[in-house]
């Protein structure tokens, strides 16, 4: 096993010569990096509604409560917005390696995820539920035992199901519509995602909504979150502080009613948060 | 299938342009592209070095042309994503990686498709432009390479069309070329996958059964013009 | 960032993620091969069959095929084909391993596209004269074919078609689109599951090469065994 070892040895040096390389140009504070830029670079998904997606297939443009989010950090900043769209599973590397300054992509806090990266005060809380047929005949989540359930890459549902439902089979696709139409082609016997996403796809579904129905119990409470690199308290707080304006000046009220609210194709009723904190407990 | 490509048809063309980055067809011709003409270059010095006389040139690269061409492209990418922001301290964005995944796995076929260009002319040519006083790097740059390009044309276009159906992967770390921005139409229009998979099919069969036909053709030319020499 | 750990992929949980998505793609691979080997080496004799319209299908079939990159017929075959299927049909294979069963599908025609190529290329390097002369003898078309082409053109053909095996094991690696758990996939969530994409990605790279590898050998064991006799 010495070999083995030597092999490690020769290994750690190699990755802390390359983190030593890569660390010393991000030396600078990412704050200032970004005024001097003058740009704020947002990862989000584009595939999410509402939280990011194309709307209108003429201007092809990515709008939603997660870019809403991202202008509002950016224009507090005096810098300008750029949006760039994720592969679910890319969001924390593409956040680490630096290739984004803020991730705004239907992110969930999770105490795993800590370890990587940090977490602005919870901009969402929903629950995780799934969606099954009308007709499937199941209404509670033991149903779903030993099932095939779907579910999307690199997501906190994957953990979430596979813990209340051990025996169930996961099958997982790199975006939430891909894990829909499986659903409605019958390709599983549920659908797992957050309460909002899953209304997001009550909506797009229109007359065939009537098919389709969400169980009533969570699978897991998720707090959503923007994903910041560690080690930047400067642009932490300015984030923070910006959400917490907008708490305070009832902006965020506003953003919610505007993509979530009665009028939106969520029709959520109310608002059951604050952002206000980052306990995620 | 027309109401798709009447609502959808700029979307699938440029992608978010000019409201967002580029994408679409466009994208996938561009980075294929731009992925032949760099990986050329690395597949002309990859050649060189798999028939140099010099062992330490020749045994490590052919190593590292049996392992890559062992690896799946889509491992390629993966290691792409990860490993150079970390080695060249740049941020790269998609198309970076999946260009720099397409140069490096590209470049290895065409190092082969270059040596097989090289050795199939008579030894005779490096031998006489050697005896006119020219050293082995410029015999090669001036009389061999140029002669050896004419005859791999064919296999070159051919190379491009597998470029252009391997940007496809670019789709799996959501890099907006074509099968991304399908399978984004897909999303906003749920009912009707068959429609929207077949366009995606059959664009890309326009495109490479064109070239192909378009390699097939210069290869009988080039053959009937080599014939009359 | 971690320091390089490799044990947390070499045991427990996600070691058996790895191995199970391994032991899929060889699966996949094998399948698809039993599958697309028969059927390529139909096309490859409709391709020189002596009717036009047979030949037809055949050259229509490779082309249509192989111009359109595997992951479109994943997509394809996964997503849209089956919605063609009656309800009942449908239905009843969506109850299946329809994941794999659509994988299998798109590789199976993808591959023998290319498989036919190289049999035909087999097929005519054995001179004209040869099926003539099985023909005069009274032998039909496809006993001609059995009985004296496609003897004769196994030892060109073996090591292309070793080459297009090569290149099934690693097109194997692409079914993780349509959430097939083959290793690629695993090594996907593995890495989402842990952070630890270099070890993930690392042991994945060496189960692809290894098995790269044997196929190689088994390639130059070949043309040293059996070596093309020049006529």
């Amino acid at each position: 096993m010495q070999t083995n070892r030597a092999l490690r040895n020769h290994w750690k040096t190699a990755v802390l010569a390359l983190t030593l390389a890569t660390s010393a140009s991000a030396w600078a504070d990412q704050l200032s990096d970004i005024k001097a830029k003058g740009e704020l670079v947002c990862g989000v998904l584009g595939t999410d509604e509402p939280f990011s997606f194309i709307m209108n297939p003429a201007t092809r443009e990515i709008v939603g409560y997660d870019v809403d989010l991202c202008k509002a950090v950016a224009a507090d900043l005096g810098v300008k917005p750029v949006v760039k769209q994720l592969a679910n599973t890319a969001r924390i590397p593409e956040l680490q390696q630096g290739r984004i300054d803020l991730l705004a992509a239907s992110l969930t806090h999770s105490k795993e995820r800590e370890a990587l990266i940090n977490f602005s005060l919870s901009t969402f809380i929903t629950g995780q539920k799934v969606m099954v047929k009308a007709d499937s005949g199941i209404d509670q989540l033991d149903q779903l035992a030993g099932k095939k359930i779907l579910t999307i890459k690199g997501t906190t549902m994957e953990q979430a199901v596979r813990s209340k439902l051990p025996t169930a089979q996961i099958v997982s696709f790199d975006t939430n519509p891909q894990a829909l139409l499986a659903l409605q082609q019958g390709k599983g016997m549920a659908y797992a995602n957050d309460e909002t996403s899953l209304a997001g796809n009550f909506a797009k579904l229109a007359d065939a909504a009537k098919d389709y129905r969400i169980l009533p119990q969570n699978l897991s409470t998720e707090h959503l979150a923007l994903g910041l690199r560690k080690g930047e308290p400067a642009f932490q707080e300015q984030v923070n502080k910006t959400l917490r304006d907008l708490e305070s000046s009832g902006e965020a009220q506003k953003l919610f009613t505007k993509w979530f609210g009665p009028d939106s194709n969520m029709k959520f009723a109310s608002r059951s948060f604050k952002i206000e904190t980052d306990n995620i407990n | 299938m027309l109401d798709i490509i009447q609502t959808y048809g700029l979307y699938y063309l440029i992608g978010q342009y000019p409201n967002g980055p580029l994408g679409g067809l466009l994208m996938t011709l561009i980075l294929a592209a731009s992925a032949l003409v760099l990986a050329f270059p690395v597949g002309v010095l990859l050649a060189l070095c798999r028939i140099s006389p010099f062992a330490i040139l020749r045994v490590p690269v052919t190593g590292i042309v049996y392992v890559l061409r062992g690896t799946p492209l889509l491992m390629v990418i993966f290691w792409a994503y990860f490993l150079l922001p970390t080695l060249t301290g740049q941020r790269t964005d998609q198309f970076g990686t999946m260009l720099a995944a397409l140069v490096i796995f590209d470049g290895v076929y065409l190092a082969e498709i270059i040596r097989a260009g090289i050795l199939g002319l008579p030894r005779g040519q490096m031998e006489s432009s050697r005896s006119l006083g020219f050293s082995y790097l410029s015999s090669m740059l001036l009389v061999i390479l140029p002669q050896a390009f004419r005859n791999m044309l064919p296999s070159l276009v051919n190379q491009f069309v597998s470029t252009i159906k391997e940007t496809s992967l670019g789709y799996i770390i959501s890099l907006s070329e074509v099968s991304f921005v399908a399978s984004q139409i897909s999303a906003q229009l749920p009912t009707k996958p068959l429609q929207i998979y077949a366009l995606l099919g059959l664009t890309y069969f326009v495109m490479c059964f064109s070239l192909s036909r378009f390699a097939y053709w210069l290869e009988k030319h080039l053959a009937v013009r080599s014939a009359k020499v | 960032m971690n320091t390089f750990d490799l044990s947390i992929v070499l045991s427990g949980q996600y070691h058996e993620w790895l191995v199970s998505g391994f032991l899929l793609s060889i699966q996949l691979a094998l399948i698809t091969l039993v599958i697309a080997l028969p059927l390529a080496i139909i096309l490859a004799v409709l391709r020189l069959a002596p009717y036009a319209p047979l030949r037809g299908i055949s050259i229509t079939y490779v082309e249509a095929i192989r111009n359109v990159p595997l992951l479109a017929h994943m997509l394809f075959w996964y997503f849209g084909a089956p919605e063609l299927l009656p309800p009942p049909i449908k239905s009843w294979i969506y109850q299946h391993n329809i994941e794999a069963v659509s994988a299998v599908i798109a590789l199976v025609l993808y591959t023998a596209a290319y498989m036919a190529e190289d049999i035909r290329s087999g097929l005519r390097a054995i001179p004209k004269e040869q099926m003539e002369a099985g023909r005069t003898l009274g032998f039909g078309f496809i006993s001609t074919m059995r009985l004296v082409i496609l003897p004769q053109s196994l030892r060109v053909t073996v090591p292309p078609l070793i080459s297009q095996t090569l290149n099934l094991w690693k097109n194997t690696s692409i079914a993780m689109v349509i959430g097939v758990g083959e290793m690629m996939y695993q090594a996907q969530q593995v890495e989402s599951a842990t952070f630890r994409g270099f070890e993930s990605f690392a042991v994945t790279t060496a189960g692809y090469i290894s098995v790269s590898i044997v196929i190689t050998l088994l390639s130059s064991w070949y043309q040293q065994r059996y070596p093309v006799r020049s006529a």
